[in-house]
């Protein structure tokens, strides 16, 4: 029998003479993004077909490239058998939390004029986060290494999470207290008309025709998502915990969790990419400031919102936190 | 247990499709990476998922998918089974590895574009569930060679393939990039995962699951058992989005997309999976012949579930039956004949007991695709192997990457012709082994003309210096990579001794 005789390698020869053992979280994730300058174009076509080209302008391309994607790592090394081994538990936390307050009743109780606020506040969210969770995969197609592209897909599917378990809620809302809190339209006609939506859908809708990868990073993960984490995970918490909510500040508790995972790969990876081109320093500030006043209006048009709500938060309080958490993530950041 | 089942709220996790109005839909849904087919925008939002799943459910089902795939490997991996693998097995493995592990892995991106650029939302989440499976799929399909590289250094393949130029692996990318990472949104609904998935991984997993159980390899058989259902629940997602395009009167749009990959799709699976179930299988392990496994799962289920859709069978039917007979047997020949280029270590599969059982299955074999076997047999016993080698490189179809077999079609009697087709387009003379080969390049000349089949990139200078070794080193086979008999010729019978040949 032909057995290859051969001294046995130590790992995939890629990844070259390797002093350290690679972990399992390198060896299912280190080059498998084989296209990523590759010549004369990342995919086996024309190498003029429209989509190479879409890829060598908005991938290859980007001003914000170094010159070895391949260094960075994800702080929590995730692979798929992690994320879903630790999304598993938390799920049961969550199917927990929520027997706990089916078996209580806990929505019924709740003081109709805070149901009002919750189905003018919480109940249209699943749209903007939806479009989160649309933009972590177009990162994540763009993206040069398998080690950013999974920590991108994983966010998307923490986005989903947050989206369908506000579903839920929204269905036990329902229940509680009238049909028309689950119907589609009592969601999307406010995003798409009442003007306290507008600012974010407009920054949303903008978003999404980002298609420069490194752009599309910066405008989802450093200025974008952080806003939207701050004023939903934690300032909608807040509000929640004030009108005895107990349910809706738990699952928001929850989705933070999510929220600083995805914040702590999006320090990462820009640390790398500073400490490898100081220069990109500048690239991921320009993209940055540009869209600031974006995320500024909708900061305003959503703690307006929330100020609607009985038991409001101290006016300020909530731009101010959400601006405060932009800042305190861009300078972990380096920027 | 939450006690509102999950039909009880699972539409409000999925109706978030709106009007934009602060950018155009083209700006949001660019047509080269979602092309609507002229279909309006609240055509798509009907998009329904036949099999229904939520986040809760995903994790909780695939972390226990994933423990029980992982625990079997370490049992397995202590008992070194990869060692006791018949060689022809072997053969099957490695290259399945290398052809698909990271394939599968970039499939995630064409479930991401569709995860992004879907055009309703409940697509966009049965892509986000696609896109975790894909990547599971990738990483599951190296860790678990990666186990046994120490003992099999070819398993490298499984990482490195897609790095390389080897022919295979261009023929491999060409097909996976046109199918899904160089594709549209809606194109790869049909044709990742309504014609590859539904279709063809059907062949290619179920029929290598039952075989590995067969042959022993467990570790194999739970592996690809496993991923099976994780394809079976994604490759829903191209059937709403058929529904759609017919409702809107587009059926010839679906008709065409379907019919242009299930080709490409069948050439890649016959080079692939044709060798490892017709010669690669142990012969006591053969559920089915490739041939059976064709007409069973893809003559008869695939097509009784595109017809459920309004469509047809494609125009090449007729074409398709007639390849069933002798492409793969054909391309085993090729394969064999031009092992140095290959990463595994191919088997002829062609000993007594096992010609006995091609010529039952393909009545004729022995005539036609046996002959050539009894050459490089009795080369073999004469003691000149290498006269079984190659000296030359055959030419290479321009659609499908692979080497243009007419010849051995017209020997056999199945074609009318030896002659490869030719086409002149703008200034370029292009080959192809076959009608619908052309017909697929035709559809979608911007996607193929300026691309360079490894011939051609060898008769044109690319490939330094244009001599089989220049080439071999082209394709990231070093000298210990290139592959050999996997039998060391056992096959052939003993080496008649020189004096008695002479
Ligand atoms: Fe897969
Ligand atoms: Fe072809």
């Amino acid at each position: 029998m032909a057995t290859t005789k051969r001294k046995p390698p130590k790992t995939w020869s890629l990844l070259g003479d390797v002093k350290r053992r690679p972990s399992t979280y390198e060896v299912t994730a280190a080059k498998f993004n084989y296209h990523f300058r590759r010549e004369p174009a990342p995919f086996e076509m024309d190498p003029a077909a429209p989509i190479n080209l879409w890829y060598l302008a908005n991938r290859e391309g980007s001003p914000f490239n170094v010159e070895d994607w391949e260094g960075f790592r994800d702080p929590a090394r995730m692979t798929y058998s992690d994320y879903v081994t630790v999304q598993h538990d938390r799920e049961t936390y969550l199917d927990a939390v929520i027997d706990h307050h089916e078996a209580a009743d806990s929505v019924t109780g709740l003081d109709p004029a805070w149901v009002e606020a919750l189905t003018r506040i919480a109940v249209p969210l699943r749209f903007p986060l939806h479009i989160l969770q649309m933009t972590a995969l177009y990162v994540a197609q763009m993206a040069p290494s398998a080690y950013i592209i999974n920590c991108s897909n994983f966010q998307a599917a923490d986005e989903m999470r947050r989206v369908q378990r506000l579903a839920y809620l929204t269905k036990m809302l329902a229940n509680a207290h009238g049909d028309a809190i689950a119907e589609t339209a009592t969601a999307r006609s406010p995003w798409e008309e009442d003007a306290a939506w507008q600012p974010m859908r407009r920054m949303l809708e903008k978003m999404l025709a980002v298609y420069d990868w490194g752009q599309a990073f910066a405008v989802l993960d450093l200025v974008v998502k952080p806003t939207i984490d701050e004023l939903v995970n934690v300032q909608l918490a807040a509000l929640a915990e004030r009108n005895g909510d107990d349910l809706l500040a738990q699952l928001l508790a929850e989705f933070h969790l999510d929220a600083q995972r995805s914040k702590d790969w999006t320090i990462a990876l820009a640390q790398y990419a500073l400490a490898s081109d100081p220069a990109l320093a500048d690239t991921l500030r320009e993209w940055v400031d540009e869209w600031i006043p974006a995320v500024d209006e909708t900061a305003e048009a959503w703690a307006a919102l929330l100020a609607t709500a009985p038991n409001a938060l101290p006016s300020g309080q909530v731009v101010e936190a959400a601006g405060r958490a932009r800042a305190e993530l861009l300078a972990a950041c380096g920027l | 247990m939450p006690r509102l089942s999950r039909s009880e709220w699972y539409d409000l996790t999925r109706d978030m499709n709106w009007d934009l109005s602060y950018v155009s839909e083209d700006e949001a849904f660019p047509p080269v990476l979602s092309n609507s087919f002229g279909v309006p925008a609240h055509d798509w939002w009907v998009w329904d998922e036949p099999y229904k799943i939520t986040y809760t459910e995903y994790v909780h089902n695939q972390a226990g998918k994933d423990a029980g795939v992982y625990s079997v490997n370490n049992v397995l991996n202590r008992s070194h089974i990869f060692d006791n693998l018949e060689p022809g097995w072997k053969a099957a493995v490695i290259a399945h590895y290398g052809a698909i592990a990271v394939a599968e892995y970039q499939a995630g991106i064409g479930e991401a574009r569709m995860g992004r650029f879907g055009r309703a939302a409940a697509w966009r989440n049965m892509a986000t569930f696609g896109t975790l499976d894909e990547t599971r799929h990738g990483q599951l399909q190296t860790y678990i060679p990666y186990q046994a590289l120490a003992k099999e250094p070819r398993l490298d393949w499984a990482h490195k393939a897609y790095h390389t130029n080897e022919w295979g692996i261009i023929a491999a990318r060409h097909l996976f990039d046109d199918m899904f990472t160089a594709n549209d949104a809606v194109s790869t609904a049909i044709q990742l995962t309504f014609t590859f998935e539904t279709g063809f991984t059907n062949l290619q997993f179920l029929g290598m699951a039952a075989d590995a159980m067969k042959a022993g390899d467990f570790d194999f058989g739970a592996l690809i058992a496993s991923i099976q259902t994780d394809e079976a629940r994604h490759a829903q997602q191209g059937e709403p989005t058929i529904k759609v395009l017919v409702k809107a009167g587009k059926a010839d749009v679906a008709q065409n997309l379907l019919d242009r990959m299930f080709w490409r799709a069948w050439k890649i699976f016959a080079l692939l999976t044709g060798l490892s179930m017709d010669y690669y299988t142990p012969v006591e392990n053969r559920t089915h012949s490739f041939k059976e496994f064709m007409e069973e799962f893809i003559n008869k289920q695939f097509i009784d579930t595109f017809r459920d859709f309004g469509l047809e069978k494609p125009w090449y039917w007729d074409q398709l039956l007639n390849e069933m007979n002798w492409v793969h047997h054909a391309y085993h020949i090729g394969v064999y004949f031009w092992r140095p280029t290959v990463w595994w270590n191919p088997v002829a599969g062609v000993s007594p007991a096992e010609r006995e059982w091609l010529e039952e299955k393909y009545p004729g074999w022995n005539e036609s695709f046996g002959k050539y076997w009894d050459v490089m047999g009795d080369n073999v016993r004469n003691g000149h192997p290498e006269l079984t080698l190659p000296e030359t490189f055959p030419m290479v179809c321009n659609s499908c990457q692979v080497p243009v077999c007419t010849p051995a079609g017209y020997a056999a009697g199945y074609l009318d012709s030896p002659l490869p087709h030719i086409l002149d387009f703008e200034g370029r003379r292009y080959t192809f082994c076959s009608e619908p080969c052309q017909w697929v390049f035709e559809q979608d000349p911007e996607q193929f003309k300026g691309h360079l089949s490894i011939i051609d990139r060898f008769l044109g200078g690319v490939i330094q210096p244009a001599t089989i070794p220049g080439a071999l080193e082209y394709m990231g086979l070093s000298p210990e990579e290139c592959g050999v008999d996997g039998t060391d010729y056992a096959w052939a019978g003993p080496v008649i001794p020189a004096e008695k040949s002479a």
